[in-house]
């Protein structure tokens, strides 16, 4: 056992050590009849390492070699096949007669009596009251997350005077412009967009500014091109941005033709384009009482498709209303709602006051001596009673087809049911004016309005009908906030413009953001209170 | 010749704690479905009834065809899963009926070897 020998001149393994000892020996007495006679007198240790040491085995295995070949081929002839896939048919509920009607009989009999009693149990069962569960983390305040602002437009003291969240949620846009009165008509104004969430968001740089030689004094993002804005001008005009071209970003305006606005826009709100889901047209309101619908053509041009004049003697007068004097008063038009459940169907709030009901569909035609293109119809089918001054916001309720919310000078938000003319309820929010209100997106019975006094109120119908459940003091010295708006992708966001300048993104706690047990059910209740 | 006449059948035993006025007509089953259908779906608080077979596929119900089609899909998936939880847990013991309690409304599921019984109550709080 020459290797053997030569082995055991080498220093014991560690690992040998934990080797079981009885295993070993066993080894160890089979080991012995291989070792030749001359080497018995080796150590025992030493034996046993070598008798472990001829247990391991190299091993190698080889495959077999594979036989390869190359073969190639070609198909000599081919067809045309056209593949065209049909449009899916939904699965659609099968009609009773397919199926084995006695057996479907025998099944409902063996089943009634039991879920019949489940649900008077449940019906019964106050096992749940006051059970929630919490999926999400609780943010328990309401907190300001960013402070935006563009100091150059800041230091010719413009206000924020128009805000829009884009349609992905993630870009706010800000038009400045001033809302008193003062020679504003050559001030040139800005257009500021913040990406929220880009990395390294600086407060004090847009991601993107337009400038813009008169004061703009609304804005609109498109609903589905995340960098498109239309944005209302002082002079009149309605212009669209791209503000993912930063060197040229005016894509479109409506120019100053005899079509054009004659008083300041105060709204601009993208429509979709009848029967042309994925187009869309800009809807613009102003003072002068026109209601205009614009296309985009070749060329930059916006063009008039659609156009509605609002004339004092058309109004369906479904309420007392101050007498005017003989001869056509058009009616000044601030603020533009439409409804989520009819797409014709809009509200219009009005310097008189009154909220008018209009539709898109309307076909008489306006008593007007205003030049246009196209021929200009009466829209309003309804008017509702008026506020105590003119009318600067409304906003129509996404969870309910009749409930709209409307807020002005008065200082007080109505609640109107479109099926009467008084409001449903009135609150006085402000001693001050208000310029915004909204409904909250998620929430049925919440709604945020903007006051003079620089404060964001936040209403919620379900916890109290006459004061705000959240007051949020957006400017320190009172400075008015303008204007406000929910952004519907990121639902705990709430942003706000005030007179300083300043865009502030405020994030709203859980409570405003997930909708309760039953407010779809009390929201139904409300507007149900319609007086017979 | 009236089809649903069935004559030649040994009447079935009424289960006793059925409720609602008399037995249902037993000689015609399409009638006897409706109206245990409607009995269902008139109970107090309920939403939406449908029955779904064996393979997922709504057979009848009350709401509108995109939402059935959705309930029925998922809550089938749901029942199968859930009754092999119950055999894995203890192989003689079988799913008898299933209830949802979410934060607008309870979702009870009836299983059975060729149907599901759905229906969605809005329980009274």
């Amino acid at each position: 056992m020459k290797g053997g020998a030569a082995a055991c001149s080498r220093p014991l393994p560690r690992g040998l050590c934990g080797l079981g000892v009885p295993a070993v020996c066993q080894e160890l007495f089979k080991g012995w009849g291989l070792i030749r006679k001359e080497d018995r007198h080796l150590s025992l240790l030493e034996l046993t390492w070598a008798v472990a040491g001829a247990v391991i085995l190299t091993k190698s295995c080889q495959t077999a070699s594979i036989a390869t070949a190359n073969a190639s081929a070609q198909g000599r002839s081919h067809v045309d096949a056209q593949v065209q896939t049909e449009a899916p048919v939904p699965v659609s509920v099968q009609p009773l007669s397919r199926y084995d009607v006695p057996r479907l009989a025998a099944f409902l009999r063996r089943v009634e009596a039991m879920v019949i009693r489940e649900l008077n149990k449940n019906w019964q069962s106050h096992a749940f009251d006051g059970f929630e569960v919490n999926w999400t983390e609780q943010q328990q305040m309401v907190s300001c997350l960013y402070t935006l602002g563009y100091p150059p437009a800041q230091a010719q003291g413009l206000h924020v005077t128009g805000i829009s969240w884009n349609s992905t949620g993630s870009v706010v846009a800000c038009a400045y412009g001033r809302l008193d009165h003062g020679d504003w008509s050559t001030l040139k104004s800005f257009v500021c967009a913040w990406n929220l969430d880009r990395r390294g968001l600086s407060p004090r740089q847009p991601s993107a500014v337009v400038e813009v030689p008169s004061a703009v004094l609304c804005l609109a993002f498109h609903p589905t091109q995340p960098s498109h804005v239309a944005g209302g001008l002082y002079s009149g005009e309605v212009l669209v941005w791209d503000l993912s071209r930063p060197e040229d970003p005016l894509l479109w305006r409506t120019g100053l033709t005899d079509d054009t606005h004659t008083d300041p826009v105060s709204q601009v709100v993208w429509l979709p384009e009848p029967g042309h889901s994925h187009r869309f047209q800009v809807l613009s309101v102003a003072t002068d009482g026109k209601v205009l619908l614009w296309r985009g053509v070749g060329a930059g041009q916006l063009r008039l498709t659609e156009g509605f004049a609002l004339v004092m003697q058309q109004l369906p007068r479904s309420t007392k209303l101050k007498k005017h004097s003989r001869g056509e008063t058009e009616v000044g038009a601030t603020a533009v709602a439409f409804s989520s459940f009819d797409p014709r169907l809009f509200i219009l709030g009005t310097e008189g006051g009154f909220p008018l009901k209009c539709s898109l569909a309307a076909g008489e035609a306006a008593l007007t001596r205003m030049p246009s293109s196209v021929p200009l119809r009466a829209p309003a089918q309804f008017t509702f009673s008026p506020h105590g001054g003119p009318v600067y916001s409304v906003s129509c309720s996404p969870f309910h087809r009749n409930l709209f919310l409307s807020a002005g000078t008065d200082g007080h938000v109505h609640l109107y049911s479109m099926l009467q003319a008084p409001p449903l309820t009135s609150l006085q929010l402000s001693l001050k004016y208000l310029f915004a209100v909204r409904w909250s997106p998620v929430r049925p019975l919440v709604f945020a309005a903007a006051s003079g006094e620089g404060d964001v109120l936040l209403f919620d119908l379900q916890k109290s009908s006459q004061k705000p459940t959240v007051l949020i003091k957006q400017t320190q010295d009172e400075s008015p906030v303008y204007c406000l708006e929910f952004n519907s992708q990121q639902t705990q966001l709430l942003a706000a413009g005030d007179a300083q300048g300043t865009v502030k993104v405020w994030q709203l706690s859980t409570e405003f953001v997930e909708q309760g047990p039953r407010e779809a059910e009390d929201l139904d209740r409300l507007a149900a209170e319609v007086a017979t | 010749m009236n089809e649903w006449m069935n004559t030649d059948r040994e009447p079935d035993p009424l289960p006793s704690s059925l409720p609602g006025p008399t037995a249902p007509s037993l000689g015609e089953p399409q009638a006897e479905v409706e109206e245990t259908l409607k009995r269902i779906q008139s109970h107090k608080g309920v939403i939406g009834t449908m029955v779904v077979n064996a393979e997922g596929i709504p057979i009848r119900t009350t709401l509108d065809n995109s939402t059935t089609v959705q309930y029925a899909g998922l809550l089938h998936h749901l029942t199968m899963k859930a009754k092999s939880t119950v055999r894995d847990i203890d192989p003689q013991n079988d799913l008898t009926f299933l209830r949802i309690r979410s934060k607008k409304h309870e979702i009870m599921v009836a299983p059975d070897k060729e149907y599901l019984l759905i229906v969605i109550q809005n329980p009274c709080e």
